[in-house]
């Protein structure tokens, strides 16, 4: 495998809940708590989780939307040197950024409706001071032209495009300053399905034609199945699992990956009503108020006392793979092959 | 048969023009069955539904066709065309909430933020029946505890917004069925649910629909839902209904190009991974229809799909307006590559 981009190890956002006249903390949500990871070059690194999982929250920590409460976030450098993102004062944060971008869930939000496209796309170009007047359309419209835009649209506004170009906008915007990693949070779950296979292969696409590394954050199974090399599952503020696409899909080690995957409907009549999916009770638990032990425990189906009181950690089982399950070695799980034989 | 819709068009007559949003609309709604409609956004799905309660706002209206609701009442059945009532009108809203009701995409923006959630049900219960508060109460307890919500009792006193996501479609699914309707239309129930919790309102739909014996018209644009629940469906594009037929027919022996071109363009489950465990290195290109939706607008003459169809014949698909061909058992698409065959 590539070299390591960036070595997530520890990482924690915990977000106050404040109370009362004084404001005073009485509890805190913990969006994400401890999560470790690393992202190799050249790779997309699929992040999944229902809502609430933290998987959104992770993405922004990373950039410095928000400051983590702990933990590294070591980024490696072009010039060969490493950094820790967590630690480092906003300012010098800042320099990275051209490195790092981030792609949106809904294109029609994330774009300034009083700013042209030439303005959107040529914004990041001005702060960091790559290029102006001329040189800068010639810019926007050579990066417009990368993802299948048309250059003389430059001067008109986000409203005047469909859902699908405005998602390519932002994601011209993203390129502008040939990051090395770009993390899209969502970037094709507002999409209809046509235009969302477009930008999944223009995405692809563009991985290859700039060396692209991808942290594709998404809840859409079927997605992130195709697009990623490894994923990771979330829940609940936890790493609970962590493999190559294909053993993470078609041997699972975590029973809430495998109950996941099963509750993803397919498009296929002849599938249903094998009993295939595996019923998950309840909901997902309370980021503020995590049940003791395994988070997962009061959903899990192969539930043992010890689950209860001991929370798992994440932990290595063979290359590549890690999972945060007590009974990993003895579950023997089913994947997404399984039913068809 | 429950509801029949013939030739249905509903139009929306904004400043810049007239949006035919629904455009010649046939379909057939079977009592006790389930039908999904399907479509990207714009398709006019959803007008469709709203145009059978009579729920579409100004500027739209519907301008011609009908909509046959075939009630069965004291042994006997007789038939009303409900896109001939006044929708504001005593008729409408006698089947509206409890002859046919529906659910909505968001539950957060079709319940009231400023009531409690057993105060918008028993009024659903005491609209339509003659009970007394406290027997509409104690009605409104035993839907909730039957949709699967934890102690209904005390959730009655709850607001909306003191519900997660999945309680509150739960809720809704409450309100629309406390009458036990004949049809309940879902207009994209669970798209905003993650999956578990998706998979958990479908069975409970599921199980209520045997329970009731009642027809649901599913609108949604996630096809692995439709196949996972429905016994026919529709799939819309521009305003009509390009092929209709039972699920087996429309996801196995796909005919017309827009809806074939549909099921190509969303990954399936699996798929990649097997290709990966065969050693490719790297996923296929996915496959993507050319193009993009046209403006409502500027809808293209002839086959609305024909701009973006790979198989157009030139001369005819920008032409014609194509006629719905029959495939054999209830299968039909509206699709000139077709015209041929069936003579």
């Amino acid at each position: 495998m590539s070299e390591k981009l960036l070595e997530v190890s520890g990482l924690k956002k915990h977000f106050p809940i404040q109370r009362g006249f004084l404001r005073r903390i009485v509890g805190y949500v913990k969006a994400v708590d401890d999560v470790s990871f690393d992202v190799y070059s050249g790779e997309t690194l699929g992040l999944v989780g229902e809502s609430g999982c933290g998987k959104t929250t992770l993405g922004r920590s990373l950039i410095r939307i928000y400051d983590p409460t702990a933990g590294q976030a070591r980024y490696h450098t072009r010039a060969g040197g490493v950094v820790d993102l967590a630690a480092v004062s906003r300012a010098e944060v800042r320099k990275y950024h051209s490195d790092i971008r981030m792609i949106f869930q809904d294109p029609s939000s994330s774009l300034n409706p009083r700013m042209t496209v030439l303005e959107i796309v040529g914004e990041p170009l001005i702060n960091h001071r790559l290029a102006a007047g001329d040189e800068l359309k010639d810019r926007v419209a050579d990066l417009l032209r990368r993802v299948g835009l048309r250059p003389e649209y430059m001067q008109r506004y986000p409203h005047a495009f469909s859902g699908g170009e405005r998602q390519r906008i932002g994601i011209a915007r993203a390129l502008a300053l040939n990051p090395r990693l770009v993390i899209c949070d969502e970037a094709v779950s507002a999409l209809d399905v046509s235009v969302q296979a477009q930008t999944l292969n223009l995405l692809m696409d563009l991985r290859e034609a700039f060396g692209l590394t991808y942290i594709f954050v998404a809840h859409d199974l079927s997605v992130v199945e195709h697009i990623s090399d490894r994923v990771a599952v979330m829940y609940v503020g936890l790493m609970v699992e962590q493999a190559p696409k294909a053993l993470l899909y078609s041997a699972p080690l975590h029973p809430y990956t495998e109950a996941l995957l099963s509750a993803v409907p397919r498009p296929d009549p002849t599938q249903r009503g094998q009993g295939r999916r595996i019923r998950l009770l309840g909901e997902v638990a309370d980021p503020a108020h995590p049940p003791s032990g395994c988070y997962f425990h009061p959903r899990c189906s192969y539930c043992l006392d010890r689950c209860r009181v001991e929370r798992p950690p994440l932990r290595e089982v063979g290359a590549g793979r890690s999972v945060a399950c007590h009974r990993a070695e003895e579950l023997s799980l089913r994947g997404v092959l399984a039913e068809r034989a | 048969m429950l509801v029949e819709i013939k030739d249905l068009h509903t139009h929306f007559f904004t400043r810049e023009g007239v949006v035919r949003a629904v455009d010649g609309v046939n379909l057939d709604i079977r009592r006790g069955k389930t039908l999904c409609v399907v479509g990207e956004s714009g398709c006019g799905k959803s007008v469709t539904a709203f145009s059978v309660l009579q729920l579409v706002g100004k500027p739209g209206r519907i301008v011609s066709g009908s909509c046959l609701y075939h009630r069965q009442a004291a042994g006997q059945t007789d038939v009303i065309d409900l896109a001939r009532l006044a929708p504001h009108g005593p008729e409408i809203r006698r089947i509206r909430g409890r002859e046919i009701s529906m659910i909505f995409q968001e539950p957060m923006t079709s319940l009231s933020p400023v009531h409690t959630i057993g105060d918008q049900l028993s009024e659903v219960v005491l609209l339509h029946n003659q009970v007394t508060r406290k027997e509409a109460r104690q009605r409104v307890v035993e839907m909730l505890a039957r949709v699967g919500i934890p102690k209904p009792a005390e959730r009655l006193d709850s607001y909306p917004f003191q519900l997660s996501g999945g309680m509150r479609q739960r809720a809704m699914i409450a309100l629309a069925l406390a009458c036990r309707p004949s049809l309940l239309i879902a207009d994209e129930p669970t798209t905003a649910l993650d999956v578990s919790i998706q998979a958990q309102i479908l069975d409970l739909i599921a199980e209520l629909q045997r329970e009731l014996n009642m027809a649901v018209l599913f609108i949604t644009h996630n096809l692995g839902v439709v196949a996972e629940i429905a016994d026919e469906v529709a799939v819309m594009y521009l305003g009509q209904v390009v092929e209709f037929g039972d699920v087996l027919s429309v996801f196995r022996d796909t005919r017309h190009p827009y809806a074939r071109a549909l099921l190509g363009s969303i990954p399936t489950l699996g798929q990649s991974t097997r290709l990966a465990l065969q050693g490719a290195r790297q996923a296929a290109r996915m496959y993507s229809i050319r193009g993009m939706v046209p403006h409502p607008f500027a809808r293209p003459q002839g086959c609305a799909f024909h701009p973006r169809c790979e198989a157009a014949i030139a001369g005819q698909c920008d032409r014609v307006a194509p006629p719905a061909v029959q495939l054999g058992d209830g299968h039909w698409a509206r699709c000139w590559l077709h015209a041929g065959q069936a003579g």
